[in-house]
């Protein structure tokens, strides 16, 4: 079978390349464009993993660094998050666009690298969980005229070294918004 | 004639206070080998029935013997045969009481337990029966996070008020009524009876303001407990009526059921009497007369239903209602005319005896009577429920349903529940009412 | 290795789903693992299905399938709406081929049979060097291959490959080879091969027992043109008589049945040939004085003594046949006697003299689903494997040990082969035989092309990673080519089966229509297509020289002894028994029978009172070659003298859910082959009751409608003379005003409570219109909704007990058929009304049942408590409980054993035990789309949404929309005159719209 996907991996690992130039480049520019460049979050240094809150995962990896310090859109790994009810979870490939090129220092990068090497995937231990009786839609709300923001429900992500459970996401926690927000309160639109 | 006719319901051999509460404190003696034997039984079948429940829990309701389209069978046919027998309970002793007539005092005490005891085994079954047991609580109109409230338009909701107000008022009933026998037990008690009887007694002390206020609350009780006897198995037949299900969806249902349950009530009451006034020699004061009386109430009831069956066919020809119709002569006809017949049988023809004197004071007719009645009254459910359901609109998905052994072994289960209760009670608590019998006994006067 | 492996392989494709795995029981607790693609698959987006096309090769038929993929696995399989022959529509095999892919008993690697006699598992090489061993020392006469319809490049590469060795010995064996239909074209026209029927120009049918709607040629092709062909119109409407013994499928949509004498159909297609060249001669061709004497023999009252049909009905047939665009049919496998070639070749006459060929029946395009292949081929190699004459035997595709009468002993011939190599997937009956196993790919998992006739070439492509340890069959013979030494290796450069379609394709790009274009785009044209589909080519047909020679021997009666005569028919279920190993099928009640998991035997209520026997009774049928024991079904739509069983069951092996399972019919066939080269499925039996009796595991809790007017049929006058109304059995009760006022203002409430979001302003009210005419039983829809709801099978015990929990069935329900009168048969899908007035929903105490605002009954899982009380209350009986836990891999009821639980559907819950579950018109759909909907700012469509059933049926029966909507097409078909509302007399207002079945039927 991976004699089947390789050009594909090949193909893809090109795309993100690209991808992360001209994600660069733009940002770059943009850089220029605002004057009195504001002050920018800098992630801790250190942390020791257990001590966090939320679950330990297979690899450290930091949502502070990632999308706090380096000021990552969240859409740029979570992609499917717009355009399906699933957020989408970023192939080991996407990860490896960068870091083909940084972190390579990193132990927590070497964990990666050796895990694609191996092309055994990593099993992240899941945070949000609903039940599989509700049905969510990320792109309805990701998109919704409430301009709701990624952090409204999953917390200051950007801040999180480890990520844990924001919001309970109990029925009640979203009945909460639908009610203020006058969205649906049909059963049948979360649950069939 | 010098003598004068005994008042209705007085113990025929002058019994004094003094024999009184002996004879009825004797009744709380100790037990003898065969209640133990009789306990020890009970309490085998109640844990068969409850090791039944878990299995069904383990394992889902596919283990009791359901048919599509009949989804409900055994366990609501019992839960409203049990509804039914509580009701005869609060007639004889509120009813009766607020008519002040005299004869109820020796039997009513048995009449409550037996009340509160069947109410406890009927709220058993609506658990059982449902599909997430775990969940049932979401019946219960609680505020919560999820918004989310019950629905008052389902019977069922209606139910859970009926009976839970139901079992609530009998049971303060019971105890209140307890009251005094209970302090005039305590003093002659020894360990820790005699605590039990202290708590229960309310530190009685007989005094003219206790029985004062004793009396109104009893009364006030007995008019509180009276309409429920109408409210409660009209509310029940709801579950029915208020179902288009044809043989389900009639106008007729709420007397007929009240009718059928008073019915049933009385015949279990005989049928618990007739041993217990022999164990416990009680015969003095739980007499023929009682039997007739209470016989009398059977006879009434027993027309009323049996006008009900006749009116239902009616009903079903003249409404001119082809489901009806269909559904009527299946069950007189189809794979249910057994059920359909030991009902009729039981409940429309039997109670014709009655008529006849001789059968309404010989106590072994009467017990035998009984015993058919409440089978029949059973089978009233049962026909109502599984053969209704069996036979509905659409005639590809008609089905059959036969009882599995788990339904059998719970149904068993209730049984033993309901008399292990009894027991305990007829042993720990006077079954006639110590006070309420002296009360109908002449002040004792000195000899002329 | 093994499991452990499988399971990995399995996550790294499920990718992020918790959905998928996570769906399977609502169990929370452990914490779920998320693991992420190592490379994300092309255009795929989690959470969005993504569709793809390959061709269906569950029946020789070739229909296109789009395969909905979500997560790297295929979760349903749906009609390719750009196919020629299935137009987006499928049958209920083809909706169950998931099962073939993600059955729980596929072999899941090679196997060898070791010195113990048993299986055990072994590496592909060592596989490899036992077989290039063997080969090295044998002559290549000695080697020989069997496959079923492989029409293709596969079919090249077998033959080429076999060549290689220096062998002839190539074997297309398909059970249903229409042998009698090819021997007889041979005959007439002088052609082996079988034309094409245009059921879409045939406004009159006349079938001589081909079951066309469900096994015959390509069935969900010959549905679609029937259904459109025969249904009323303004020119008309179309009429079809079905002639045959018993009352099949096909025969139930007919409007008129007739049963002649059993095997007479020849003579009863000559004499009415006869009048129709007689009295309408009129478009006849020139030639047909070559057949003008024969049929002078056959005078309608002499063939009226032979049949038992009266000679004026034959007259009015031939009347009718002649005035009308007609097409007669012969040579359907149930059909399949030892005269039947004489039936096909009196039809095709028959045909000719009425000017129907070129016209209805089309010769060039030479559909072939028997592939050329002849029962006697598989008894001459089965006579050389006796004789010690093959040393090396190649099985592919096909089943010869379960598809042929054990009088045949191909089991026990296998014994004389040194080393026999099965592919099968699943370990079926010659499989068990076998030295080695070397798997196959699922359809679903390969690269190959198929060309079920001339112009249409067919693709399939892999829409998943293999789920276990199998290779496609194509490569490991271009492997062991690679291994067997220069002069076979020479001759092939590909190294994989793909690389090899992919050189065929290129070599016929151009004939295929792909001139000037780059082979890789047209090659992604192709795929994206499903095939290259030309147009049919067409061949001008004259009879043969001979045919006036042609003797049409007098039926001699049926072979063997006995009173009774057996039909043994294909199952539409299962077709020839390949089905039996899926679980839907297996629970999918037989459109005639209802019957499910299992056998049974067709008796006249009137037969079987002769015999003391009763629906269930056991019966022992006993022919000269074997007996088989099956419940009786008391049939009245079956001639009195015959008897019928369905082929399909039975088997020995294949896998838990077709293992021991009802009785093997082949075994009552004699293994002699026919004149055509066929096997006769009659045979002469006699039958007793075993004393033993069963509840028939069958839905259909009562067969007759006691005037209920549940399934509503007229006649074709009525229609013309415009009084064809449905009747009510009861007239909706007046409902009081205030009443009224009432509901409407608590259904206005109710609506403005969640009159917000995405429900504002005016809501739809989702509805189905269903069309009797069209809806001919055969359950495709019942399927469908399974794949795509999630709902689990219950099993033989389940369905006795009436628990099944088909959420969508087809009521079937028999009128008239004692004594004299004709029997008809109404045919009614039943689903969830969702009506405006639901009884179900005030009565539930939780609110788990409940109205949408836009019309639907909601079901709440999650919030059912199991009270039942809805579904005592619901006059249609469409609410099903879980009675068991059928989600819990633990419980003894699981209904989705690994891999199966990878079919689920991700955007449907699975349902827990305790609650109750429904139809809901597919709401997932719904809510999707209007997800969609509000993404891209737009209104919905009519017609863009679909429900499941909709979308599978054949016949285009079932229409969905919204009834607030004018001028939507739901609400169109909701005002015909012929519309009717199931049990309209209780107020429900539902909102399924039935259009009452009309029938073309004549006076005599």
């Amino acid at each position: 079978m991976t004699g089947k996907v390789l050009p594909v991996a090949k193909g893809i690992v090109a795309l993100a390349l690209v991808g992360v130039v001209l994600y660069a480049t733009f940002h770059a520019v943009q850089a220029q464009q605002t004057q009195t460049p504001p002050e920018r979050f800098i992630a801790p240094v250190d942390v020791d993993t257990a001590g966090l809150p939320g679950p330990v995962q297979p690899i450290f990896y930091r949502h502070d660094v990632h999308a706090g310090q380096y000021e990552m859109d969240c859409l740029y790994c979570h992609y499917a998050a717009e355009v399906s009810s699933s957020p989408g979870l970023p192939s080991l490939d996407a990860c490896m666009g960068c870091h083909l090129l940084v972190g390579g220092g990193n132990p927590e990068v070497a964990k990666l690298r050796e895990a694609v090497n191996e092309g055994r995937p990593v099993e992240w231990v899941e945070v949000h969980k609903l039940p599989p009786f509700v049905h969510f839609p990320h792109m309805r709300h990701v998109l919704s005229d409430a301009e709701i923001e990624c952090q409204d429900c999953h917390g200051e992500i950007e801040r999180m070294p480890q990520v844990y459970q924001f919001a309970s996401l109990k029925m009640g926690w979203c009945l909460e918004c639908h009610e203020t927000e006058e969205a649906t309160t049909d059963c049948t639109a979360c649950h069939y | 004639m010098a003598t004068t006719a005994p008042p209705e319901g007085l113990p025929v051999s002058r019994p004094t206070y003094a024999d009184v509460t002996r004879d009825i404190v004797a009744t709380l003696g100790n037990p003898g080998r065969i209640y133990y034997g009789l306990l020890a039984f009970v309490i085998t079948i109640l844990l068969i029935g409850f090791g039944a429940l878990l299995y069904q829990i383990k394992v889902g309701l596919g283990v009791a013997g359901y048919t599509p389209p009949v989804m409900w069978g055994v366990y609501i046919t019992t839960f409203v045969f049990w509804v039914g027998i509580a009701h005869s309970g609060t007639l004889i002793s509120a009813i009766l009481f607020l008519f002040r007539s005299a004869w109820r005092t020796a039997v009513y005490r048995t009449a409550e337990a037996m009340t509160v005891f069947a109410v406890m085994t009927a709220g058993l079954f609506p658990l059982i029966h449902v599909g997430r047991l775990w969940y049932a609580y979401w019946l219960i109109p609680y505020p919560n996070q999820r918004m989310l409230w019950v629905n008052f338009k389902s019977p069922l909701v209606w139910d859970l008020f009926a009976i839970g107000t139901y079992f609530t008022v009998s049971t303060c009933f019971l105890i209140v009524g307890l009251i005094p026998d209970v302090a005039a037990v305590r003093d002659k008690a020894t360990g820790w009876r005699k605590k039990l009887y202290t708590i229960t007694s309310l530190n009685w002390r007989g005094t003219d303001q206790q029985w004062r206020h004793y009396t109104r609350a009893y009364l006030y009780l007995a008019a509180l407990a009276t309409p429920l006897v109408l409210s409660v198995h009209s509310v029940v037949s709801w579950d029915f009526a208020m179902g288009i299900v044809p043989g389900w969806h009639a106008t007729i249902f709420a007397p007929y059921f009240v009718a059928g349950a008073i019915y049933s009530g009385v015949a279990m009451v005989v049928t618990l009497l007739v041993p217990l006034r022999r164990v416990f020699k009680l015969e003095r004061y739980i007499t023929t007369d009682h039997f007739e009386n209470l016989s009398k109430l059977l006879l009434l009831t027993g027309m009323i239903v049996a006008y009900a069956y006749a009116t239902e066919y009616f009903i079903a020809w003249y409404s001119g209602n082809t489901f009806e119709q269909a559904s009527f002569w299946n069950r007189a006809f189809g794979d249910y005319w057994w059920a359909t017949w030991t009902m009729i049988i039981c409940n429309g023809f039997l109670p014709f005896f009655l008529w006849f004197k001789k059968i309404r004071r010989c106590i072994p007719a009467l017990f035998v009577l009984s015993l058919f009645v409440n089978l029949g009254m059973w089978f009233e459910r049962f026909v109502i429920i599984v053969v209704s359901l069996s036979f509905e609109y659409e005639p590809y998905a008609m089905g059959h349903y036969t009882p599995s052994w788990v339904e059998w072994a719970i149904m068993a289960g209730s049984f033993a529940w309901f008399f292990m209760w009894f027991l305990l009670f007829a042993k720990n608590f006077p079954t006639v009412s110590i006070a309420e019998v002296k009360e109908i006994i002449p002040m004792p006067r000195k000899k002329a | 290795m093994g499991k452990e492996m499988d399971r990995r392989r399995f996550l790294k494709v499920l990718g992020v789903t918790s959905g998928g795995a996570a769906a399977v029981g609502c169990s929370t607790g452990t914490p779920e693992k998320l693991v992420p693609y190592l490379v994300p698959p092309e255009n795929q987006i989690p959470g969005v299905a993504t569709y793809y096309a390959s061709t269906c090769r569950e029946c020789p038929a070739g229909c296109g399938v789009h395969v909905r993929v979500r997560e790297g696995r295929a979760v349903k399989v749906e009609g390719n709406p750009g196919s020629p022959f299935n137009g987006g529509k499928l049958c209920a095999r083809g909706q169950a081929s998931l099962q073939g892919l993600y059955n729980p008993d596929r072999l899941r690697g090679p196997m060898a049979r070791g010195a113990d006699g048993g299986l055990a598992p072994i590496s592909w090489d060592d596989a490899y060097a036992r077989i290039v061993e063997r080969l090295g020392s044998t002559a290549g006469d000695r080697v020989a291959f069997v496959t079923g319809n492989e029409s293709g490049t596969f079919d090249r590469l077998v033959n080429a490959w076999l060549t290689a060795l220096g062998s002839q010995g190539r074997l297309v064996f398909e059970p249903f080879g229409y042998e009698a239909l090819r021997y007889a074209n041979q005959q007439v026209f002088g052609v082996d091969a079988l034309p094409s029927y245009r059921f879409a120009e045939a406004r009159y049918v006349l079938s001589f027992g081909s079951d066309f709607l469900e096994t015959w040629i390509n069935p969900v092709q010959n549905t679609r043109e029937f259904a459109e062909a025969h249904s009323v119109t303004e020119e008309g409407m179309g009429r079809y008589v079905h002639i045959e013994p018993r009352m099949s499928m096909s025969g139930i949509n007919a409007d008129e049945w007739i049963a002649p004498n059993t095997g007479t159909e020849a003579v009863l297609a000559l004499a009415i040939a006869n009048v129709v060249l007689a009295d309408h001669g009129g478009n006849a061709p020139s030639d047909v004085f070559r057949v003008r004497q024969l049929l002078e023999q056959y005078d309608p009252e002499s063939a009226a003594g032979v049949c038992g049909v009266p000679a004026e009905t034959i007259r009015r047939l031939a009347a009718e046949f002649s005035e009308n665009s007609s097409l007669a049919i012969a040579g359907g496998m149930g059909n399949q006697h030892d005269q039947a070639h004489a039936a096909a070749a009196a039809v095709g006459i028959l045909n000719y003299v009425a000017g129907n060929v070129g016209r209805t029946v089309v010769f060039g395009s030479d559909p072939d689903p028997g592939a050329g292949s002849t029962y006697r081929g598989l008894a001459d190699l089965t006579q050389r494997m006796r004789d010690g004459g093959v040393d090396v035997l190649f099985v592919h595709g096909a089943n010869p040990a379960y598809n042929a009468p054990s009088g045949l002993g191909f089991g026990e011939a296998l014994g004389q082969v040194d080393l026999t190599v099965s592919f099968a997937r699943v370990l079926d009956e010659t499989a068990a035989h076998a030295d080695l196993i070397l798997p196959d790919h699922d359809p679903l998992e390969q690269w190959n092309d198929f060309e079920p006739r001339a112009g249409t070439y067919l693709l399939q492509q892999p829409v998943m990673q293999p789920v276990f340890d199998t290779r496609q069959t194509g490569d490991v013979l271009l492997a062991l080519a690679g291994q067997l030494g220069a002069s076979v290796a020479g001759r092939f450069s590909a190294q994989t089966y793909k690389e090899y379609l992919q050189a065929a394709w290129r070599t016929r790009q151009n004939q295929l229509g792909g001139r000037g274009v780059a082979f890789d785009d047209f090659w992604a044209a192709s795929q994206q297509a499903g095939g290259v589909y030309q147009p049919e080519p067409t061949r001008a047909q004259r009879l043969d020289r001979n045919v006036g020679g042609l003797t049409f021997s007098s039926w001699s009666g049926i072979a063997g002894s006995g009173d009774l005569t057996l039909m043994a028919y294909p199952s539409s279920v299962f077709y020839d028994g390949r089905g039996a190993s899926r679980p839907w099928l297996q629970e999918l009640p037989d459109p005639v029978s209802k019957i499910t998991w299992g056998s049974w035997v067709e008796i006249h209520p009137e037969t079987a009172a002769e015999h003391g026997i009763v629906d269930g009774d056991f019966v022992e049928v006993t022919s000269a070659h074997g007996t088989a024991v099956a419940p009786a079904f008391l049939y009245p739509g079956i001639r009195r003298d015959v008897i019928a069983m369905p082929l399909g069951q039975g088997h020995s092996e294949l896998g838990r859910y077709a293992q021991d399972r009802g009785a093997n019919v082949y075994n009552l066939l004699s293994s002699e082959p026919t004149e055509f080269g066929g096997l006769s499925h009659y045979q002469a039996v006699s039958i007793r009751a075993t004393g033993e009796h069963e509840v028939l595991a069958s839905p259909a809790g009562r067969s007759r409608q006691m005037g209920r007017g549940i399934a509503q049929s007229t006649t074709y006058e009525h229609v013309e003379a415009g009084d064809a109304h449905p009747f009510h059995v009861e007239h909706a009760a007046e409902v009081p005003e205030a009443i009224e006022q009432v509901l409407d203002e608590w259904q206005a409430a109710q609506d403005r409570e969640r009159a917000i979001g995405n429900y504002a302003g005016d809501h739809p009210r989702w509805g189905l219109a269903i069309d009797l005419s069209r809806c001919t039983g055969c359950s495709a829809c019942v399927t469908a909704c399974y794949s795509e709801n999630n709902i689990p099978v219950v099993g033989k015990l389940g369905v006795q007990r009436g628990r099944e929990m088909s959420w969508l069935r087809i009521e079937r329900y028999f009128e008239g058929g004692e004594g004299d009168e004709p029997l008809t048969v109404e045919i009614l899908p039943m689903m969830c009304q969702q009506c405006g007035h639901a009884p179900c929903e005030p009565v539930c105490p939780v609110f788990a049942a409940y109205h949408t605002s836009d019309g639907l009954n909601g079901q709440i899982y999650n919030r059912c408590v199991g009270t039942r009380y809805c579904s005592n209350n619901c006059p249609y009986k469409v609410r099903y409980f879980n009675w068991w836990d059928h989600s819990d891999e633990n419980s003894a009821a699981h209904s989705f054993p690994e891999p199966l639980h990878l079919q689920l559907n991700p955007d449907v819950t699975v349902r827990d035990k305790g609650v109750m579950e429904k139809c809901t018109f597919c709401v997932q759909r719904i809510r999707g789309k209007q997800n969609q909907a509000v993404l891209e700012d737009r209104e919905i469509a009519d017609g863009e949404i679909m429900t499941a059933c909709q979308q599978g049926c054949p016949a285009d029966a079932i229409t969905f929309g919204d009834l607030n909507d004018p001028n939507s097409a739901v609400s169109r078909l909701s005002q015909s005159d012929l519309g009717y509302r199931v049990l309209d007399g209780l107020n429900t207002d539902p909102g399924v719209t039935y259009l009452m079945r009309v029938r073309h039927t004549v006076e005599e």
